[in-house]
């Protein structure tokens, strides 16, 4: 299965985000930086999924014949 | 022997543009509705609710935040990315996922911001309001905008660089070191949204406004530009008139721009040679920004009848005349003299809405015209007259801000100086507040028509996507064409 790289560098980023939110969010000392580090971990969480469900969907499409483009 | 080279089709990403397309539209209604609401607390400030998260001071820079940064930025994202790709003939650098990422990043910055925004968060620098850690999560933004953008152009088939990428490439480059600049700052800690600049006193002030001149200078005008210079020319069908003047515009723009930014400090604790310096500056601005004022006006040589029939052209070319218009204000308020009379006063506001309302949001209003039929691929907008009605009904609410603004403002500073046969004040400052009562009510009437206009548009582009009137009519197959003859 192909991957882009664009996709590895993004996914990865992700999960670094994930990881910095859940930090901020457990140590937080105010609100603002609870609701900052729970929606970091949202984001990172929201957006890596879409990344794996346009992979799929992407293999998918290839193999119906299927030219995908954005 | 032919010699036309066979050139394989680019398959651009025209996916992301369309994300930042809706978004300028979104934040559009949202940020002009937000000015329309401040603006009535200004005149009637009951209307603060009594609440700590909708008073005044908490939804101000909801509404600047909104204006430049969520419609502004998404606007210029957009555009920019449609330009590069076709200027370059390159789709974008990055992939998919990256450009995905800079839309969704984008966006979680605007949302968070305006959330610490009306919980009180704020590092209390304007335009800079968001404190520390939205700070470093819009630099890996912009980090990555650039390098999608960068690289595009380093990719390009094209072996000219054209005049609109090195405006937005000016833009990207600068807001960058200028973000990074005014927002070097001291985390309390790492799990509090507080920090301490390193700069204080006087220090950070000429920071703050090296930072904030420049965020009008590179984000709200040579954007801007780019975008003039490419949508000017396509709606126009006409080349740019000069492209000479518009590559002197660019360098004496960004030269001269970046220096600018002490006039914000006139009369202040800032030594006097540096608010000379200023001033000396923001004079010698006049002529890069009336040269390409005149460059994107006369572009429209041998097609002026187009203003007529092509109501987002004509969004544009006024877009232009508000920025020769606003380009002018802003010099003369720069003259220590001139402004000893309107700094503090709403002549300040007044002079930020003809620019960000009638060349901002005028310019984008255009593109967005000329863009959305293109990228949804219809044969035109649903109705015309609902652009010219959008058109006359935002001009109108203008002209209300802009000279409500002008008459409180020079009033304002009038009578702050007045004083009596005895040496004293002659107003106390409420009387001053009440004397600017009608045309505060007068400038929210005008904020009120330019949301109603925004408002038209919006119902507009999305029938001009959905109805089956401007849906994209089938070539006639040749033989049908032949039996018509």
């Amino acid at each position: 299965m192909e991957v882009e790289t664009s996709d590895v560098i993004v996914g990865v980023m992700m999960l670094i985000f994930g990881l910095v939110g859940l930090t901020l969010a457990s140590g937080a000392a105010d609100d603002e930086m609870y609701v900052f580090g729970l929606s970091l971990v949202g984001f990172a969480a929201i957006f890596g999924g879409g990344l794996i469900k346009r992979h799929f969907d992407k293999v998918e499409a290839r193999l119906r014949g299927e030219h995908h483009h954005v | 022997m032919s010699d036309v080279v066979y050139r394989k089709p680019v398959q651009y990403n025209d996916a992301v543009v369309k994300k930042f397309v809706i978004a300028t539209m979104f934040w559009g209604v949202v940020a002009f509705l937000v000015g329309v609401v401040i603006a009535s607390q200004l005149a009637w400030p009951s209307l603060n609710l009594g609440l700590s998260f909708t008073n005044f001071g908490r939804l101000r820079p909801v509404h600047t935040s909104g204006a430049i940064f969520a419609f502004g930025g998404s606007a210029l994202f957009g555009t920019s990315f449609y330009i590069v790709q076709r200027t370059c003939r390159a789709r974008l650098f990055g992939g998919e996922a990256m450009a995905n990422f800079i839309f969704w990043g984008y966006q979680f910055f605007i949302v968070m911001a305006a959330l610490s925004y009306v919980m009180g968060y704020s590092q209390g620098q304007e335009y800079a309001e968001p404190e520390w850690h939205l700070d470093l999560w819009l630099t890996v933004v912009w980090v990555c905008y650039g390098i999608v953008f960068i690289g595009t152009v380093m990719m390009r088939e094209e072996p000219h660089i054209y005049v609109a990428n090195w405006f937005f490439m000016a833009f990207i480059l600068t807001i960058a070191v200028l973000h990074l600049g005014n927002n070097l700052a001291m985390p309390v800690s790492l799990f509090t949204a507080k920090s301490y600049n390193v700069a204080s006193g006087v220090q950070n002030a000429m920071i703050q406004w090296w930072y904030g001149h420049n965020a009008v200078g590179f984000f709200l005008t040579a954007g801007f530009l780019g975008m003039m210079y490419y949508f000017i020319p396509k709606a126009s069908g006409r080349p740019v008139y000069s492209y000479r003047i518009s590559i002197v515009h660019f360098w004496s723009l960004v030269f001269m721009y970046i220096w600018a930014g002490p006039h914000h400090l006139h009369w202040t604790a800032l030594p006097d040679w540096t608010q000379t310096l200023g001033m000396a500056f923001s004079i010698m601005l006049w002529m890069p920004s009336w040269g390409g004022m005149i460059n994107g006006i006369m572009t429209l040589s041998g097609a002026w009848d187009k203003l007529r029939t092509d109501p987002g052209l004509r969004f544009s070319v006024t877009a232009v005349g508000f920025y020769g218009m606003a380009t002018f204000e802003g010099p003369v308020m720069s003259i220590r003299d001139v402004n000893a009379l309107s700094h503090y006063t709403d002549w300040g506001i007044g002079h930020v809405h003809s620019g960000a309302l009638g060349w901002v949001a005028f310019i984008t209003f255009g593109a967005l015209y000329y863009l959305i039929p293109v990228l949804w691929k219809r044969e035109g907008l649903y109705s015309t007259k609902l652009a010219s009605w959008h058109f006359w009904i935002a001009t109108l609410g203008i002209v209300f801000y802009i000279t409500s603004m002008w008459v409180a403002g020079i009033m304002q500073g009038l009578m702050w100086r007045a004083y009596d046969a005895f040496g004293f004040l002659q107003y106390s400052f409420s009387e001053s507040v009440n004397a600017v009562h009608p045309y505060y009510v007068i400038r929210m009437l005008g904020g009120v028509l330019f949301l109603s206009g925004m408002l038209i548009m919006v119902y507009n582009m999305i029938m001009t996507v959905r109805s089956p009137s401007t849906a994209r009519r089938a070539a006639v197959p040749a033989d049908i064409a032949m039996a018509g003859v």
